[in-house]
């Protein structure tokens, strides 16, 4: 009951200010919009306002990151599906089956079935995290230190090798190149500098902004224009064909699952959306009677991933209230918002800023909620951008690309080195390697290497400590099945049949 | 019997020596961290070692399957694009190869030959515009043959030239450039649709955002930049 009567008292703040209205629906077009446009996403959006979330209360500039983040992941989705382009890491898996559908002309099912999931994923998610904060947080301090994060981590790229290449092997190897491109910049430890070739850019790190639109929105028009210039080119069919109640219902279980494996994902700090989205694609296709039609069109994948991104939006907000520690880098720039006014995210927030807890919560119920109506509206109008000609289109997402890369950090060899991934996301892709692999090695190898040195620390060095850790052995040993699963089929199996699909070339 | 083929010796071959180079380099930060025995390289090498590995195993893998997806479900859903015959012989890779060095060209030599023609400091910014002016002629000559490398060094060519001309003057050039190696030919549309494009980028990024865009540092680029963002600011 008091938590019902804290979350009524939320919405009576959130919608009894006309400020705050403005900004609520101000977020949720802008993720939507940010999300949805090729070649920027919601952290584009995000990096645009941060500045200028000052001028706001803490209360709104907090609301406002949260409903561009819940409606943000769900925008990503219409590029992954009409254009082949997610919009974030946590919407390629989208793009498996997405973008085949949209070249079979159901690219209006795909839309409306990512619309129905983001939203119901989002929603559920919100509520288990208005009831389920304060326990959850709690177990998750206590049973997930470093040894199962970095077991996590290890497990989640496993899984992820096996998604996404031409063979295990290709994923594999994507993955670790991510990894190798994390590791340049500062070590975690010792803050010794790695791999900077005497040159002050390298000395940060690369950033993974313009890596992303690199790797994703500029090999995308590559690929594109190569088909361009031999005639290969075929412009996507136009639909706005949604899905029925009872197509969706038919795969409840896959929704279900999605929910559960995106909130247990998105609960973990620096895991997020982006493994909730793989693994529950995965799982959809582990469980699936039809595995061989994934990765063709088939409208589970959708679903699958969409329901598991949006649910973990809920559950990411939890290590960020409760114990300050972001889950993605949207979440990591909301702390940069509590520090410019002079706050510190976590427990004492609780204490502290019970109203702005709850306005957030209250915002993302909303949001999610919104993207039900709004996102349908929204939808329809911008599944008639591939009524656009692509010699049009591509110089538009070129530049947009290009200004989001430079507005990250003012800095022009940001831009370069997002043409240079674009580059070679177009070469390794033409080789069957996996850009969604390199990009998740990325992210997940600074956390990997940061977790991997703080759990030998604990276990003083010792890696059968891993031994006496029943979570972070469980996922290390499946971490390990996965891979000795894939190795034993590369190897010993029969070969699989080819795609015949000639038109199902994803991102990844 | 053996399925391999020159590209799977050259994909073994490139990883080995990306490992070899980087292991290498990692001597350059091998240095102890007093709370952490394993130091900086651990991680890295590891990382090293595991794509040498499966370098080896797909060399292996290639040996048996060819470059067919073997049992992996996935991998067989998820074939990326198929290279097109056109654009992969020895003469398209060098091609392109060249057409992709020429913004590393500009970016890194004029600079250093400017000594040489006893180029003053203040002149330095036309100088890197002339040399600018010599590598765009160098690009249209491999454009002309080769337009998917033309595509692929066009964005990079735009990105190395912001710094001195600015995206203000840079953008509405890059955009016909686009669309003409897109295929299109129609200068109606084409003089039409540049200006949209610019238009709506510039009102909502610079005019509604107040993004900060380059603008340029060797005039008349660097005025113009200025004059539009004061307009439209």
């Amino acid at each position: 009951m008091e938590t019902f009567n804290n979350f009524i008292g939320g919405t009576v703040t959130l919608f009894g200010d006309p400020i705050g209205i403005l900004i609520f629906f101000g977020g949720v077009v802008g993720g939507m919009l940010f999300g949805a446009i090729p070649g920027v996403s919601m952290l584009t959006l995000a990096a645009i306002l941060l500045p200028f979330t000052a001028h706001l209360s803490a209360e709104h500039g907090i609301m406002l990151f949260s409903v561009i983040y819940c409606t943000g992941v769900y925008g990503g989705a219409i590029t992954a599906i009409l254009f082949n382009i997610p919009g974030a890491p946590e919407n390629a898996p989208t793009a498996f089956d997405g973008y085949p559908m949209t070249l079979d002309g159901r690219a209006g099912k795909a839309v409306g079935a990512a619309v129905m999931c983001s939203a119901i994923g989002g929603t559920v998610s919100c509520i288990i995290m208005m009831f389920a904060t304060a326990p959850i947080a709690g177990w998750a301090i206590s049973a997930f230190g470093p040894p199962e994060i970095f077991a996590l981590v290890f497990f989640g790229l496993a899984v992820a090798a096996s998604v996404g290449a031409k063979t295990f092997w290709k994923g594999w190897l994507s993955i670790m190149a991510g990894l190798m491109i994390a590791v340049v910049g500062l070590d975690p430890v010792g803050g010794i500098e790695r791999y900077n070739f005497n040159m002050p850019y390298l000395a940060a790190g690369i950033h993974f902004i313009p890596t992303i639109l690199g790797f994703f929105a500029v090999s995308e028009i590559f690929v594109q224009a190569e088909k361009k210039a031999t005639g290969a080119y075929k412009a996507p069919k136009l639909s706005v064909d949604f899905p029925t109640f009872k197509e969706l219902w038919l795969h409840k279980i896959a929704v279900i699952r999605s929910i559960i494996i995106g909130f247990f994902c998105g609960i973990l700090p620096g895991i997020g959306a982006t493994l909730a989205a793989f693994m529950g694609y995965n799982e959809a296709v582990r469980w699936s009677k039809d595995r061989i039609n994934f990765g063709k069109g088939k409208i589970e994948g959708v679903i699958s991933s969409e329901t598991a991104n949006n649910s973990a939006t809920g559950a990411a907000m939890i290590p960020l209230l409760a114990l300050g520690l972001p889950g993605g880098a949207l979440t990591a720039m909301m702390v940069g918002v509590f520090q410019m006014h002079d706050m510190e995210p976590g427990p004492l927030v609780f204490i502290n800023s019970p109203d702005l807890v709850w306005v957030v919560f209250a915002a993302m119920f909303f949001a999610n909620l919104s993207i039900l109506l709004v996102g349908f509206l929204e939808a329809k109008t911008i599944v008639n951008l591939l009524r656009i000609p692509f010699q049009f289109l591509a110089p538009m997402i070129l530049l947009l690309a290009t200004v989001g890369s430079y507005a990250v950090r003012g800095l022009v060899i940001d831009v370069v080195v997002m043409f240079v991934a674009g580059v070679a996301g177009f070469f390794l892709r033409r080789s069957g390697y996996s850009v969604a692999g390199i990009v998740l090695g990325l992210i997940l190898g600074k956390i990997g290497e940061q977790t991997f040195a703080q759990a030998m620390q604990m276990l003083h060095f010792e890696f059968t400590g891993f031994l006496s850790r029943p979570i972070a052995l469980g996922l290390l040993i499946a971490g390990f099945l996965t891979i000795a699963g894939s190795v034993y089929g590369a190897f010993f199996k029969k070969e699989a049949p080819q795609n015949n699909n000639a038109d199902a070339d994803s991102t990844v | 019997m053996s399925k391999l083929k020159f590209s799977h010796y050259f994909e073994v071959f490139f990883w080995l020596l990306l490992v070899l180079f980087f292991f290498v380099y990692s001597f350059e930060f091998n240095k102890d961290i007093e709370i952490y025995k394993y130091g900086a390289t651990l991680w890295p090498r590891t990382i090293l070692l595991l794509i040498a590995l499966a370098a080896i195993g797909q060399f292996f893998d290639q040996k048996k399957n060819g470059d067919k997806a073997a049992s992996n479900t996935m991998a067989a859903a998820h074939e990326g694009p198929e290279s097109n015959p056109e654009h992969t012989g020895a003469a398209w890779y060098t091609s392109t190869f060249i057409l992709l060095a020429i913004p590393f060209v500009y970016m890194t030599v004029p600079e250093k030959i400017a000594p040489l023609f006893s180029i003053e400091e203040g002149a330095l910014g036309s100088f890197r515009l002339l040399c600018a002016a010599g590598l765009f002629l160098v690009y249209l000559i491999f454009a002309w043959r080769n337009h998917v490398g033309a595509i692929l060094a066009l964005p990079i060519l735009f990105a190395s030239l912001l710094e001195d001309v600015g995206f203000y003057a840079l953008a509405p050039v890059f955009i016909i450039g686009v669309m003409i190696l897109m295929g299109e030919r129609r200068v109606s549309r084409m003089s039409l649709v540049m200006p949209l494009i610019y238009g709506l980028l510039l009102a909502f990024f610079v005019s509604l955002l107040y993004v900060g865009l380059p603008t340029g540092n060797v005039s008349p680029f660097y005025d113009f930049g200025n004059w539009v963002v004061t307009k439209l600011q």
